[in-house]
């Protein structure tokens, strides 16, 4: 049961809030993470935690669909199809997808590794076309990285496992020229050529450390909590 | 025109400027420190009204003057900042907290303070779940410099900033939409009035901007009113970060002022590089998704709000679609309008309905080539019964693709209606499919 193995995560949760009822999608993500999918019995448990009806917390899966009422894979895949995706081989994509995995969209393939989607605009059509992994941008991901792709990220079923297929441990993946996927390190800022400037400018020069007063309890706080 | 100074993308190619540390180094937060500790909420209102920051979120609205739509004296207040960047086109938010988070943090908190508020939320649309995280580090950073939580910086100001993660629904950057979801409900909107300035987040008092409009605070705060308004025109001050996508050679975020001509962002080699293996531009979709299409006799319109608008468009989220003759003007409008309808959020008939016709006509026509003589007519009835009849923006949006391509490009509409009625002999192929979908 959530309350007794993330009691601390979930009050930390509801009292961001004026309102119990705003923590439905965060508790809603930790028991999708926790349970692999949203059955009737987790959305009801959310329902239960925040003194909400059921038809309350049901309605809300329904509508949203980052939540899974149904088993999905180890590995979500969305694919955009959208414009620009779908003119800049986003299609190429999918049919490289289907053939590969042998199935068709929003289905999972046998092994229970992939399950296959077409989403709308993932917010990257600079790096098209793109896909997530449990939410991870995979960028540039043309038709003939697809085999590197699925490769690489069966061999990190047991780390998809462990972060939920709400990628609420996201890191960057980048598909590189040869099409290995390479991890972009989260402390690297967004590469992309254009942010490049000429010229850097000269250092600064530094500042004195900045003066730490109150909120030292609450950063501790936070930062134990897993979302 | 290239800038000697960015506003939004500030210290471009300082190292590791998402570090702490190093965004300190460059004089990020110390806006916000002087703030809190000399300056009055209302001098910050002021100084931004005086800029004339409008918000970037695609209404162009001034952010000062919606600030000062709160009513006096009525606590608690909420600061929301829209990050639920979801249109076609869009990409600027997200790489914005990629590439420096804490400058968006230091635009929460400044804008928090101006208006007297002590909670701010950042409504990430759900697929952000690293960009999510990454802001979260970096709030946590800010909370052990002690610039958020209580008495911040022994001025007795409290404040604290928590990322709310969206979980997949376009329609939640729809300010009041975006509050029912916070709230816990579903993605629907709200009717205005009251508007959320009055009655908003819980029913108090509550400001939404989106983060672009957020991250120029700092630096208005920090470098004056004259230095902003020394960026782009009299009317759109400062700077724009234009996120260019489609057939171009260098897709990607340009921060330019306002006023630059569009066929500078695509053409120059410093931003879009021009069109991919050189071919004609054919359709340019300004603001994305939702703004009317131009066509290539608009590259020197001024990418500013009344220089797109004169156009017959608008600037909308800056986002810049630009699509070859390779692309067929109906399968155009059938992907987008398949968006809209994919998010329409089934509260009002004209939008729910709508979309759905839309899509089906659509489809059956630019996707299957079966085409019925008076496809064209009903095109135009179905969405004259959306245009000024939908709850919201959403479904006035999905107007916008089917109209411009048949307005701009009916040709191309009539061609697959003749090769339709010569193959098919009206045979019923041409019927709209009933599919579950």
């Amino acid at each position: 049961m959530l309350l007794e193995t993330h009691r601390e995560a979930i009050e930390t949760i509801v009292g961001r809030y004026a309102s119990p009822r705003s923590a439905v999608l965060p508790l809603l993500y930790l028991a999708q993470d926790v349970y692999g999918h949203l059955s009737n019995a987790a959305i009801r448990e959310v329902a239960d935690i925040l003194a909400l009806p059921e038809t309350a917390v049901f309605e809300v899966v329904g509508f949203y669909t980052l939540f899974y009422s149904r088993p999905v894979g180890t590995w979500m895949l969305q694919v955009c199809d959208d414009v620009p995706c779908c003119y800049l081989g986003a299609e190429e994509l999918i049919t490289a997808l289907k053939d590969s995995l042998q199935i068709k969209e929003e289905e999972t393939s046998a092994d229970g590794m992939f399950t296959l989607q077409r989403v709308k605009c993932l917010a990257a059509c600079d790096r098209a076309p793109v896909l997530q992994a449990n939410l991870d941008y995979v960028y540039d991901v043309t038709p003939d990285k697809v085999e590197a792709l699925l490769k690489d990220l069966q061999s990190r079923a047991a780390d998809a496992r462990r972060r939920g297929v709400s990628g609420r441990f996201a890191e960057d993946f980048a598909v590189t020229e040869q099409g290995a996927v390479e991890l972009v390190a989260r402390d690297a800022p967004y590469q992309s050529r254009q942010f490049e400037v000429q010229g850097p400018p000269p250092p600064p020069e530094p500042l004195p450390p900045p003066e730490v007063e109150s909120g030292q309890d609450r950063a501790e706080t936070r930062r134990g909590s897993p979302l | 025109m290239g800038l000697s100074d960015y506003i939004i993308m500030r210290e471009l190619n300082f190292p590791d400027i998402n570090r702490f540390e190093r965004y300190c180094q460059v004089g990020g937060w110390e806006a916000y420190r002087t703030a809190v500790k000399e300056q009055t909420p209302a001098t910050i209102v002021q100084m931004v009204k005086e800029a004339g920051l409008r918000g970037r979120g695609g209404a162009g609205f001034p952010t000062g003057i919606k600030w000062s739509f709160l009513p006096k004296d009525v606590f608690p207040r909420y600061l929301l900042c829209n990050c639920d960047e979801s249109e076609p086109g869009t990409f600027n938010n997200h790489q914005i907290i990629d590439r420096n988070p804490h400058q968006l943090i230091e635009g929460v908190a400044l804008s928090a303070y101006a208006i007297e508020c002590h909670t701010a939320y950042i409504y990430m649309r759900g697929e952000f779940a690293a960009a999510a995280l990454t802001l979260e580090q970096a709030i946590d950073e800010a909370y052990r410099a002690g610039l958020l939580g209580k008495n911040i910086l022994g001025t007795g100001y409290d404040l604290d900033i928590y990322v709310h993660r969206g979980a997949g629904a376009y329609i939640c950057g729809e300010e009041t939409a975006l509050m029912e979801s916070l709230e816990g409900k579903i993605g629907q909107p709200r009717l205005k009035p009251p508007f959320p300035a009055v009655a908003g987040l819980y029913g108090k008092p509550t400001i939404i901007n989106n983060v672009e409009t957020l991250a120029n605070v700092p630096r208005i705060v920090e470098k004056g009113v004259a230095w902003y308004r020394s960026h782009g025109t009299e009317k759109s001050p400062g700077t724009k970060c234009f996120s260019l996508s489609g057939h171009v050679n260098r897709p990607g975020n340009y921060e330019l002022p306002f006023g630059v001509p569009l066929r500078e962002l695509i053409e120059s080699p410093e931003y879009g590089g021009g069109m991919k293996g050189s071919r004609p531009i054919k359709i340019i979709i300004p603001g994305g998704a939702s703004a009317p299409w131009l066509t290539a006799k608009h590259l020197d319109v001024p990418l500013d709000y009344e220089g797109v608008a004169a156009a017959g468009s608008m600037l909308g989220s800056g986002a810049v679609i630009v699509l070859n003759d390779t692309v067929k003007a109906p399968h155009v409008a059938y992907k987008m309008d398949e968006f809209f309808k994919h998010e329409s959020c089934g509260k009002c008939t004209p939008c729910r309905e709508g979309t759905h016709w839309l899509v089906k006509v659509l489809h059956r026509l630019a996707e299957e080539g079966h085409a019925e003589p008076d496809d064209i007519p009903t095109l135009h009835g179905i969405y004259r019964q959306m245009a000024g009849n939908c709850f919201c923006l959403l479904g006035e949006s999905a107007v916008m693709p089917i109209k411009s391509a048949l307005e701009l490009f009916p040709e191309e509409f009539e061609a697959i209606i003749k090769a339709s009625n010569e193959r098919h002999q009206r045979n019923g192929a041409h019927a709209i499919p009933l599919r579950v979908s």
